[in-house]
Formats: C-alpha cells, sequence, structure tokens
C-alpha cells in the first residue's frame, strides 16, 4: 500500500504493511482527503508485571498528527471487540490526554456505504480482511471471491516486529514516516 | 438497483418529517438573519446533496445574500479512482475575499469532506467562515469541526432523503428516512 503527496505526485511513495485490508481502505480515504497519517508510529504499554516488565501494549493503528488523533480500527467478531474495548478503556484510563477513537465495523460498514464500496465491506470484514502473512496458511485470506479484495491482498513486506518492551514506560515511538 | 428502486417503498423509517424539517429550516434561517444583519454573507453549498437544503435556508433568510455552489469529488466515485485525491469539480464563481462566508452542508459524519474544504477556502481569505449543516452525526466523527449552526442531530444510521443519496438515488425524497435492509442487499448481491 502506498502513501502519495498531496499533491498527487508519487515521489514519495512509501511501501506500508497493513495488517487488515480495512486500514488499507482507510489510508487511501485519508490520502483521499488530504488528511496526513502514520500507521501504528506509537505503542502504548498498558499492563505491567511486579517486576516492570510491559506485557501488554496498545498500539492504535492510525496516528492522524495534524488532527492529534489515534484511530483504532476494528472490523472483528464481537468476542474480539469486546477485548479491544477493553484495552482501550485501560488506555484512556492511563493516558487521559490522549485523543483514540474506536472505529467499529458498522462504522467502517456505513463508511462503505456512502462511498457506494459496500460490497468491498462484506469483502473486507472479520478474519477474511486480515492481509495474508507470510507466515500464516494461504487460505487465511482467500480472496478469490472478490476482485477488490484481491487487489487490496497483493503481497506485502514483511511485517516490522512490534516493539512491545520500551525503555520509556509510557511511550514506544517507532520510526514511521508521516504519509499524505 | 436503478431499475427496481421505489422512491417511498423503499423507507423503512422515516426519521425527519418534511414539517420537522421546513420548521428547522426556518428557526435557522431567522437565526442566521439576526447574526449576519449588517454584514455581506455568502452561502456557499456543496453539490449535490446540500441543493434542497440551501434553497429552502437561503429563502428562510431575511436579509441579502450571495450564493455560490462547489462540487467536489467524492471517495470511490468512478471518475476520480484513478487519481487517489479529492478535486474540485466545481469551484466557486466569484471571489470571497474579505466576505463572510457561510458553509450549508446536508450532513456532516466523518468531517473529511468539510475538513478539506474549510482548508480550501481559508485559503480564500474570507473576512469569516463558519458552518450550518442540516444534519450532524457525530458519532462517526473523524475530524472535529465546530458547527455553527445544526439543524439536527441524528442517531448512528444511513439516511437517505432530502437531498442525501444512496447510489445516487433517493435525493427527491422530501423527508429524511432510513432504506429497508433489503435495498442494500440488492447491490450487495447478499
Amino acid at each position: 500500500m502506498w502513501g502519495a503527496r498531496p499533491d498527487g505526485t508519487d515521489a514519495d511513495l512509501v511501501s506500508v504493511p497493513f495488517a487488515h485490508a480495512s486500514e488499507a481502505e482507510m489510508s487511501r480515504i485519508l490520502d483521499f482527503y488530504a488528511v496526513r497519517w502514520e500507521y501504528e508510529p506509537h505503542t502504548f504499554p498498558i499492563l505491567w508485571n511486579l517486576d516492570g516488565d510491559v506485557i501488554e501494549s496498545f498500539s492504535p493503528d492510525f496516528y492522524l498528527p495534524d488532527l492529534e488523533l489515534h484511530l483504532e480500527m476494528t472490523t472483528l467478531r464481537q468476542k474480539l471487540v469486546r477485548k479491544k474495548n477493553r484495552k482501550l478503556r485501560r488506555l484512556r484510563e492511563l493516558y487521559p490526554d490522549l485523543n483514540v477513537k474506536l472505529f467499529y465495523a458498522r462504522d467502517f460498514r456505513e463508511l462503505m456505504l456512502k462511498y457506494g464500496k459496500l460490497a468491498l465491506h462484506d469483502g473486507l470484514s472479520g478474519t477474511l480482511g486480515q492481509v495474508a502473512s507470510p507466515y500464516a496458511p494461504r487460505d487465511a485470506a482467500d480472496t478469490s471471491a472478490s476482485p477488490d479484495l484481491a487487489a487490496m491482498t497483493e503481497p506485502t513486506p514483511e511485517r516490522p516486529t512490534r516493539r512491545r518492551h520500551g525503555a520509556d514506560p509510557r511511550t514506544v515511538q517507532k520510526g514511521s514516516a508521516i504519509h499524505t | 438497483m436503478s431499475e427496481h428502486a421505489n422512491l417511498h417503498g423503499d423507507v423503512a423509517e422515516i426519521l425527519l418529517t418534511e414539517e420537522e424539517i421546513a420548521t428547522k429550516v426556518r428557526e435557522l434561517g431567522a437565526q442566521i438573519s439576526a447574526d449576519y444583519r449588517g454584514r455581506r454573507l455568502t452561502l456557499v453549498s456543496v453539490l449535490k446533496g446540500s441543493l434542497p437544503f440551501m434553497a429552502d435556508l437561503m429563502r428562510a433568510i431575511e436579509i441579502p445574500v450571495r450564493i455560490d455552489l462547489m462540487e467536489v469529488s467524492s471517495y470511490g466515485g468512478s471518475s476520480t479512482e484513478s487519481s487517489g485525491l479529492v478535486r474540485i469539480l466545481k469551484d466557486l464563481s466569484a471571489s470571497i475575499a474579505d466576505e463572510d462566508v457561510l458553509i450549508v452542508e446536508d450532513i456532516i459524519d466523518t468531517g473529511l469532506t468539510l475538513n478539506y474544504l474549510v482548508r480550501y477556502l481559508r485559503g480564500k481569505a474570507p473576512a469569516s467562515l463558519h458552518i450550518c449543516t442540516l444534519l450532524d452525526k457525530p458519532a462517526r466523527r473523524l475530524v472535529e469541526i465546530p458547527v455553527d449552526y445544526r439543524g439536527f442531530t441524528i442517531p448512528d444510521r444511513f439516511v437517505v432523503g432530502y437531498g442525501l443519496d444512496y447510489g445516487e438515488l433517493y435525493r427527491n425524497l422530501r423527508y429524511v428516512g432510513v432504506l429497508k435492509p433489503e435495498v442494500y442487499a440488492e447491490v450487495t448481491g447478499g
């Protein structure tokens, strides 16, 4: 997936390894409206063990620097949404100044409805929308049913390892480019 | 869908009646008239969805106003998909420099389009720039933009009518409503 300059030139095209096709679609929407974004630039520790080691953290999918907004997308099953909601509550308790918005499956569905891409949404929901991992069985992201989806789940570069244990007890800044 | 669309029959629920909308538009018109009395006001409407609201609102305003129309490409539109960037399909027909400008919107949900538009219009140096929307869907907001005149705050549902479309249809409904689920299923093949 690509981030393009606001003036339409592609000189700075940067490959971004999205975890889910819906995230790639969101990046295109943000690009379209010239909203700058970063993909998973920050990791926020939310749980530590007695030794002070981070045992759980949360990396919102997008950070929109001009809006100072973190955006987390979920098109997953309700059970997993509950887990994500719990993590989000914890995040807000620990980092009350953080502006975080959770974009649910229904939010994404309405966005696709608005943009006339509802069929695409149906192909992106849940695990079907997971971009194929080089470590996952090939049928984990079968895209044969949807040409649109197939186009969105083209082979991606190897995903960078997320840092879960940072020296900074609050946030871990990951190296990332800003896309506009 | 267009072959089978049934203007009123496809509507599952009316959220705002024609009378409720008319009453609210009169209230907004009166408020705007009072706030902008003695000033040079230009109403800028964004095609196509805002057309009915603009037509009714401008006639509910009791002070002299200029009007202008803009159209910006929407994400997913067939004519713009290749470019991947929002484009001004129809620009203002006159300068708004030193004018008091009120953007007239049909609905604000994510705020992405409006955010783009506000940035664009600010670059044209108006004396002031404010926003009037008939419908506000704050639950879906990504970009927080201060709304100065708001008709209705509506629930998090996909609405059509009074300018708002689904697949370019239903704009001519006199009310705002929600379509039956099977209307969407026709499109997705579900």
